[in-house]
């Protein structure tokens, strides 16, 4: 085994580089909260259910825009794969840079996506965090001792291997935006039927994506009235009652509504198929773009190889 | 907790997907048209779940709510839940689309079982109901926990101690789960027990 080498961090050291730390992340909490309480004006106290529509900006014009979308998401899903074999950070990091220019490209409000990052910042910090600490010892790497933590070193091999995680994850999600934003969520799935989904699938997908935002007025209502009537949660036995029952409600309730619904509309003459009007052609053009993706995977993984 | 993109290794996503794939083709046999109501509101509700946040001590956890989906749906469980993955990673990127396979495997498998579980023990009065619902739920988290751990597993020795914690997290969620899910089904129950019967789903 390669001899590896060790950092020895003095308290002052360490000190000032936490110090940093926590004051940065005190200075984005209290940027956030800001935020939060422009938004939620008017709110009070509500807490945040909302769920953004994902197709809130088809209608706009741009590169993926104009791409069939079932040669988009053809091409598009397999080099979100080709992204996640990444093994080196330099072809990671440009996957990375990639997706950025995408997401530039679908012109997209940018903070659509920084709340799609947000929501994988705690798993991804869990990764940083955690597995610097726990990784095994290979030879020739560096290791940083902390001053109270000599039985658990910093190493640099494993916080490389976890950096690389966070950067392929955010290569990946960005690109959620070019791959289902760019197109309204039913012509989405018409050109994943197109590719083989089943039917039936395609209409599951439809109506639950539909109720969500019915449900979501739903437990806003119910948990407006269990507030009213002072319900307070907290960790004892009457949250849980008090949750079970509400969950039981939003399923009886539900399950009604959705009943009558379906009923009307067998009425209308759903026989278990929307009629659609889209035409699918691709052209030269989307087949050219598709070229330029598998190429742009191609040299990702060459890059990769080297 | 979901696993996001780039964790797996790409051998155990494709693998992954292949068996989420598999599932739900099985799961899709068993469904009627006349279902599609009640997979939509249990795929909803289980998208809708995870944005609930009851608090544990200090910190709070979100609800999974594997077995109810299980006990509600049975066999077509494993459809509803991948469903409810896809949109939520399509939605707000909770997991990633090359790990929705992984994902899938991970809470699909417990719902399925705690289903299989529910409707062998639920008995016939409401105590046994309550109780078969509280097992059932707890047992769904604690499945999906197992299988969140091993599946990090696969990722390589970097992972052990990531896998650990991640084990660790759940236990508050198994405990509030378990709670939860006792009370809902006893709701149920009583309210409207042929939503618990999934024999109709059963050709």
């Amino acid at each position: 085994m390669t001899p590896h080498n060790e950092i020895h961090i003095s308290i002052t050291a360490l000190a000032t580089v936490l110090g940093a730390a926590i004051f940065s992340i005190v200075l984005l909490r209290m940027a956030l909260r800001q935020k939060q309480r422009r938004n939620a004006a008017g709110r009070n106290g509500d807490p945040d259910w909302s769920v953004p529509t994902i197709d809130a900006y088809a209608d706009r014009i741009s590169f993926f825009h104009q791409w069939d979308p079932r040669v988009k998401i053809a091409t598009l899903f397999p080099y979100c794969f080709i992204v996640v074999s990444l093994q080196s950070l330099l072809s990671s990091t440009i996957a990375l840079l990639v997706s950025l220019g995408a997401v530039a490209a679908c012109r997209i409000p940018f903070a659509r996506t920084a709340k799609r990052l947000l929501a994988m910042a705690g798993f991804l910090s869990m990764f940083l965090l955690v597995v610097p600490f726990t990784s095994p010892l290979r030879g020739g790497e560096t290791l940083i001792y902390f001053p109270g933590m000599t039985h658990f070193p910093f190493h640099m091999a494993g916080f490389f291997v976890a950096l690389n995680i966070v950067i392929k994850a955010c290569g990946v999600a960005l690109l959620m935006e070019p791959l289902f934003g760019t197109a309204p969520l039913a012509v989405t799935l018409q050109s994943l039927s197109r590719l083989g989904l089943p039917d039936s699938i395609s209409q599951m997908i439809l109506l639950s994506h539909r109720y969500i935002f019915v449900f979501l007025n739903e437990i806003q209502r119910m948990y407006r009235g269990m507030r009213v009537r002072g319900f307070m949660p907290g960790t004892n036995i009457a949250t849980m009652n008090a949750m079970g029952n509400f969950f039981g409600m939003l399923f009886v309730r539900s399950f009604d509504r959705t009943q009558r619904v379906y009923e009307a509309m067998l009425c209308r003459g759903y026989n278990g198929r929307f009629p659609s009007f889209i035409r699918f052609q691709a052209t030269p053009k989307d087949w050219g773009k598709t070229v330029f993706w598998l190429l742009l995977g191609l040299l990702l993984l060459a890059i990769d190889r080297i | 907790m979901h696993i996001s993109d780039g964790v797996l290794p790409t051998a155990v996503t494709i693998a992954a997907y292949a068996v989420s794939f598999c599932g739900a083709a099985w799961s899709l046999r068993q469904v009627e048209n006349k279902d599609l109501p009640k997979i939509a509101v249990v795929t909803s509700a289980f998208f809708v779940a995870s944005l609930i946040h009851l608090p544990f001590g200090p910190t709070s956890v979100h609800l999974l709510l594997p077995g109810i989906v299980g006990a509600l749906l049975g066999p077509v469980a494993f459809l509803s839940i991948f469903l409810g993955l896809f949109l939520q990673s399509i939605l707000f990127q909770f997991g990633g689309l090359t790990a929705l396979g992984a994902n899938g495997v991970m809470m699909g498998m417990p719902a399925l079982l705690c289903g299989l579980l529910f409707h062998l023990i639920r008995g016939k009065t409401a105590l046994s109901h309550t109780i078969a619902g509280g097992i059932c739920g707890g047992l769904g988290t604690l499945l999906a926990a197992t299988l969140l751990a091993g599946l990090l597993a696969t990722a390589g020795e970097d992972f052990a101690g990531v896998a650990k914690i991640a084990l660790a997290a759940h236990i508050p969620v198994f405990i509030v789960e378990a709670g939860v899910s006792a009370f809902a089904v006893s709701f149920l129950f009583k309210v409207k027990p042929e939503l618990l019967d999934t024999s109709r789903l059963r050709k």
